[in-house]
């Protein structure tokens, strides 16, 4: 039955053994097993070929596969690093260590900032701030006037960019939020933390026997 | 009456504790408490919180001292700016839980926002929270509200700020410092029906998927 198991888990796109995963990740082999089961289910809400698609990944955050999303999108982006328009397994394990509360807060920040960084040019210009507020805005229906949002996005930016050339480097990204740490809190998600107890079945598929045969 | 045969066996103060539960009026668990039986070994529990909430800046500001109130001074004039990026985490496309789909239980911490000058929204607020049996300690545009009552894990305890996205706009955090879950989203649900007027957008309606 093991085998059979490991046959079939060899067919997922991106499969890393969890042995592997665990040792370049925080997460441990339980974790990564127990995050199998997750991604076996995200992967097969539409499409079932062992990857997350982009409406799969509409569809468990927003219940609404064509529900379309500026920050969805982001994110969406940056877990698949191979940039072949689907997340794989190993690519989810990888991107999901960043927001284990074990990571590394620098790790932490520089995901966050490549998030914000919309068109990846290496920096947050004032242009995209701004179009994330109105995102933001248009996203929870508050109606504000330009000027307001122009108020909104002057003030911030101001404050983040200290060397004052309209666009926010790395560097003052990082001073910025040690100045304000609650900007990564949506950059740790505790509840990888009991990972395990909500996928308990993978203590009966479990590969850590099957070791390197 | 008499009592019953096995009250015998058992500790005769444990007896009549038990006689005035039953035969008499029914006792009261704080008159229980009070009851020289009760009291031997007894040690009140501890409400555990498994969740980390950070009361550093809630205990921050309560705190007494002196330093601390000459700089409070200066920010009285406005509510604290939300940050732009702040309000971009909000985001639910941000909100990678909801990728576990699991019931997370009642939430500690809700927010609103509203077109109402900061002022009348803390005055909205306490004459909201009184009637329900809340003590408020204020300072600036931060509150703490205290339920005078020990509900099921203590004393309810509520943290409220409010913050100004744009002069029009300010937006208002309700979080649980201490107490029962529950307890915290009744209030919230209390809170909310006294403050119709003052809300513009709840959380509900901010996150609703078009």
């Amino acid at each position: 039955m093991g085998c059979h198991l490991s046959k079939r888990s060899k067919l997922i796109p991106g499969y890393e053994k969890p042995t592997v995963l665990a040792a370049e990740t925080p997460f441990t082999v339980s974790e990564v097993e127990a995050l199998h089961e997750l991604f076996k289910k995200l992967s097969s809400s539409i499409i079932n070929d062992g990857l997350i698609h982009k409406e799969e990944f509409q569809l468990a955050l927003f219940r609404n596969r064509n529900k379309r999303n500026l920050f969805a999108d982001r994110i969406f982006d940056l877990f698949d690093v191979k940039r072949n328009g689907a997340i794989d397994f190993g690519e989810f394990i990888r991107s999901l260590g960043v927001f284990h509360p074990n990571a590394s807060t620098d790790d932490k920040v520089a995901f966050a900032f490549r998030l914000y960084d919309l068109r990846q040019t290496g920096y947050i210009e004032r242009e995209e701030l701004k179009e994330m507020v109105l995102a933001l805005l248009h996203e929870s229906d508050l109606v504000l006037p330009d000027d307001v949002v122009e108020v909104i996005v002057d003030k911030t930016f101001n404050d983040a960019d200290l060397k004052g050339d309209s666009r926010i480097d790395p560097v003052e990204w990082k001073e910025f939020v040690s100045k304000n740490p609650s900007l990564i809190k949506n950059m740790t998600l505790p509840y990888l933390k009991d990972i395990t107890l909500a996928f308990p079945s993978f203590v009966l598929n479990s590969e850590v026997e099957d070791s390197d045969v | 009456m008499q009592s019953p045969v096995y009250y015998a066996l058992v500790n005769p103060n444990l007896s009549i504790l038990m006689n005035m539960c039953f035969i008499f009026q029914r006792i009261t668990i704080p008159e229980i408490m009070k009851d020289e039986w009760f009291k031997k070994n007894y040690k009140p529990p501890v409400f555990y919180e498994k969740e980390d909430a950070d009361l550093d800046d809630v205990q921050a500001l309560f705190k007494d001292s002196e330093e601390y109130r000459v700089t409070e001074k200066k920010e009285e004039q406005q509510p604290t700016a939300m940050n732009a990026f702040e309000l971009i985490s909000m985001s639910r496309g941000l909100k990678l839980d909801n990728l576990f789909d699991v019931e997370q239980g009642f939430k500690r911490e809700t927010r609103f926002t509203s077109k109402c000058p900061a002022n009348e929204i803390i005055s909205k607020i306490v004459k909201a929270a009184k009637p329900l049996g809340f003590d408020i300690h204020k300072k600036n545009y931060k509150m703490r509200l205290e339920n005078v009552k020990a509900g099921r894990k203590g004393n309810l305890n509520v943290a409220t700020e409010i913050f100004q996205v744009a002069p029009s706009l300010h937006m208002v955090e309700v979080r649980k410092a201490k107490g029962d879950t529950l307890e915290f989203h009744m209030f919230c649900k209390n809170l909310s029906s006294s403050l119709e007027d003052v809300v513009w957008k709840t959380e509900e309606d901010m996150q609703e998927t078009k």
